[in-house]
């Protein structure tokens, strides 16, 4: 018990510093911006607080942030889901089919969800029922929706892309019609860097929706109490008269519900299903996996880390725009650079005791 | 229980089942991801439009009873396997057929890579780690290859450079892939990072610098296409019997068969092969006995990486002939390849000539039907979800057994291990 104790001190202990470190070089490069303003440092800087690229690092973080928490809830509950990534490809092909077909945003998030959960539920029939192999069914669900999303798309729209579909609305868009709303909504979303989080997609707030939420369920309600100790005791748990299997099943469907809408939020805010190679997804599932890793499986956490991912990628994208003299190939790179380097700086994250084991009643 | 042990178990579970069980499942697997595949051909053919339907399901009609049902479809199912399998083969069945055509070469020769991506992905699972990262080793194993050829090639040639320049190739591939192996090795023995994630990040990683580089200085100029400049013939494998059109070379194949070999005689019959497999399989033993788990582990992934940078060599110096972005998805296959062959070196020769069929056949698919190209990728995700659940098939065996049967299969099947290979020490 004091050696897990210790551990997990220690593992705080790295990640405490990895935070430090990187609130360090961030400072270091605002006092190196400020005062060279024509150098790197400057640029990045002035593209850090720009209104745009926290926008942009908004609208990433919604289908990652979104997987993060469905990984969470997963994890907590005892089955690791290493195939986010898979959940998130297939739910943004099927919310574009769903939009395409329906014209109906509820509709079309609906669809991503449903296809999302269903896929879920697969990987929970094969990892609780039959008791596979919780990562090589997770990279199985990957490389299905891998597969299956490109082959859909050819089969409906003749090419791995889709044809385009009309975007969910802004806050702008909302609000703009009622009278006082509209107007502090305006006066808002005109503030310097903070506006963009007034003048947002209604996915992000989606987002915020279910970071909050999911942090009230996990650590709040008795089904959240269920889940923590479906994966660190599921013995206890099954003692104080809970199906395990049935709190897993609930959660791992969970995560399924949680990723659909991310990737119903991806492929819809850019109006289009894009499935050449990785897809349009391109990895978010699985940086997803790192983000509640780093925030150490609380939903705030997770928010938090699954930001600094997606603000290194905003970042990026912004200096793709402007010329720093660096190739952009190279520039693309590093959200997962990034990621590595968290991963190695964060190292063993205390996973819950029984996560990737199945669990046997004693009863049958 | 720390993660690792607890990854090492589960994949004790799929090393424990005894060989002959570990090839029906597998079996079983494929024959289970064709039904899959057939109702998804089916669905998908009703989901799409067509002029004619190339496919139609009805009732027989004895007796000239009128025709009550017919379903019609887009995609023909059968059509598709066909097209896979014997078009993969260049239809063995039908009178003259040469076993020296073209379709067969591309299957032998995606078989080729297919070996090494195999065994790059089973090595590291037998040592316990999952190692996703193939197809980045290989991209960067290719693309040094590449440049080491390009860069060697002036200096020698005729049959003489065919031999120095060929194993240098390798070489290089083996050398670069393996430095790129043992990047997430050392990460996860020395920092506790986990290796799934790090392996794709680094997929990510290869693509992008392998686009810089390939777009920009390493870009041959007269080409509108990210590759190098091409590899003079005399530096790439010399075909033999089989056409030079192909991109084949039977020598290629039997480099793959020795590999094979070699790696199956590593594994079973060295110390360091022990070593490896004790860390993978019981890991509190393997330290005990006094295995240096940190070393291992960089050691395993460096010689999982080597393999994946050979199965890059000889995709370029095979297939390409030069260096091109956009490498097809061998270190993903590879991972299918490895599960099915249940992670045995010499499973993995018949995984990837399966392998082999089904991505030649694809080719022959597309020319022949409607059917999209993708539909393989979905098969390679079916198998592996199905490979993964061997408690399916066996309750569907218990299931189909007569109840005397099964209760001599329930005493002696259950668990441990049937083949005693993997006895602790």
């Amino acid at each position: 018990m004091s050696r897990s104790q210790a551990s997990a001190l220690a593992g705080l202990g790295r990640r405490g510093l990895a935070v430090v470190g990187a609130v360090g070089l961030v400072a270091v490069l605002v006092v190196l911006g400020v005062a060279f303003p024509r150098s790197i440092a400057g640029d990045l800087v002035q593209i850090m607080f720009a209104k745009g690229t926290l926008a942009s690092a908004l609208r990433l973080s919604v289908p990652i942030a979104l997987a993060a928490l469905g990984g969470i809830f997963a994890e907590k509950s005892g089955v690791i889901n290493i195939g986010l990534e898979g959940l998130l490809i297939i739910s943004a092909f099927a919310a574009i089919y769903a939009m395409d077909l329906s014209n109906n945003l509820w509709i079309a998030f609906g669809g991503g969800v449903l296809a999302s959960t269903l896929l879920a539920g697969l990987f929970a029939v094969v990892c609780i029922e039959f008791r596979a192999d919780q990562i090589i069914a997770g990279l199985a669900v990957w490389l299905i929706a891998l597969g299956l999303a490109p082959f859909a798309s050819q089969v409906v729209y003749n090419a791995p892309n889709s044809d385009s579909v009309r975007t969910p609305p802004t806050l702008p868009d909302l609000a703009g019609g009622i009278p006082v709303v509209g107007d502090v909504q305006a006066a808002l979303g005109d503030l310097p860097f903070l506006g963009a989080l007034f003048s947002a997609s209604v996915t992000v707030y989606l987002m915020f929706l279910m970071v909050l939420a999911s942090w009230y369920v996990l650590n709040r309600t008795q089904f959240g109490r269920w889940i923590r100790a479906s994966g660190e005791n599921p013995k206890a748990l099954d003692t104080a008269g809970v199906n395990v299997s049935r709190v897993r099943y609930a959660a791992v469907l969970l995560s399924g519900v949680l990723s659909g809408m991310g990737g119903a939020s991806l492929s819809l805010s850019l109006g289009q299903f894009t499935g050449n190679g990785p897809t349009m997804v391109n990895g978010k599932g699985f940086i997803a996996i790192v983000a509640y890793l780093f925030g150490n499986y609380n939903p705030i956490g997770a928010f938090l880390s699954t930001m600094l991912f997606a603000g290194l990628d905003a970042l990026q994208i912004a200096l793709q725009l402007r010329d720093v003299g660096v190739p952009n190939q190279l520039v693309r790179i590093t959200p997962f650079v990034m990621v590595i380097v968290v991963l190695a700086l964060v190292g063993r994250t205390r996973l819950p005791s029984a996560a990737g084991e199945h669990y046997e009643s004693g009863e049958d | 229980m720390s993660a690792r042990d607890r990854a090492r178990r589960a994949l004790d579970r799929l090393v424990e089942a005894s060989a002959t069980e570990r090839a029906l499942i597998s079996l079983a697997s494929l024959v289970l991801a064709i039904a899959v595949g057939t109702v998804l051909i089916l669905v998908a053919g009703r989901m799409t439009t067509c002029e004619q339907a190339a496919f139609v399901l009805t009732h027989p009609r004895p007796f000239g009873l009128p025709q009550v049902f017919a379903m019609g479809f887009c995609y023909d199912p059968v059509a598709v396997f066909d097209r896979l399998f014997l078009g993969a083969l260049g239809d063995p069945l039908r009178a003259g057929w040469d076993p020296l055509n073209s379709q067969f070469a591309v299957t032998l020769r995606e078989t080729t890579v297919l070996v090494f991506t195999g065994l790059s992905v089973a090595l590291a699972f037998r040592a316990g780690i999952f190692n996703i990262g193939t197809q980045g080793q290989l991209v960067v194993g290719a693309l040094a290859t590449a440049m080491a050829v390009l860069w060697a090639a002036p200096l020698v040639s005729g049959v003489l450079g065919t031999l120095l320049l060929v194993p240098l190739g390798i070489l290089v591939g083996a050398l670069f892939g393996g430095f790129y192996g043992a990047i997430p090795g050392a990460l996860k023995a020395y920092a506790d990072a986990n290796e799934v994630i790090t392996t794709i990040m680094l997929n990510f990683v290869a693509t992008g610098v392998v686009l810089y580089l390939v777009s920009g200085i390493l870009k041959d100029p007269e080409s509108a296409a990210n590759q190098t400049v091409p590899l003079p013939d005399y530096a790439q494998f010399p075909p033999v019997l089989f056409g030079e059109q192909f991109g084949f070379s039977l020598l290629a194949l039997a480099f793959g068969l020795v590999a094979i070999v070699a790696v199956y005689f590593l594994l079973e019959q060295t110390t360091f092969g022990y070593d490896l497999r004790t860390s993978g399989h019981q890991p509190a033993a393997a330290a005990y006995g006094g295995v240096d788990a940190e070393r291992t582990i960089v050691a395993s992934m460096t010689l999982s990486g080597a393999l994946g940078g050979i199965g890059g060599a000889i995709y370029v110096l095979m297939i390409l002939g030069n260096f091109q972005t956009g490498v097809p998805a061998y270190g993903f296959d590879g991972i299918t390849v490895a599960i099915l062959a249940g992670n045995n070196p010499l499973g993995v020769g018949f995984a990837a000539f399966l392998f082999g069929v089904l991505k030649s056949g694809t080719t022959a698919v597309q020319f022949a039907t409607d059917v999209p190209p993708q539909l393989v990728g979905v098969l390679r995700g079916l198998i592996i979800l199905f490979v993964a659940m061997p408690e399916f098939f066996r309750l569907i065996g218990r299931y189909l057994q007569p109840p005397e049967r099964n209760r001599a299969v329930a005493t002696d099947g259950g668990h441990g291990s049937a083949d005693g290979r993997e006895g602790s020490p």
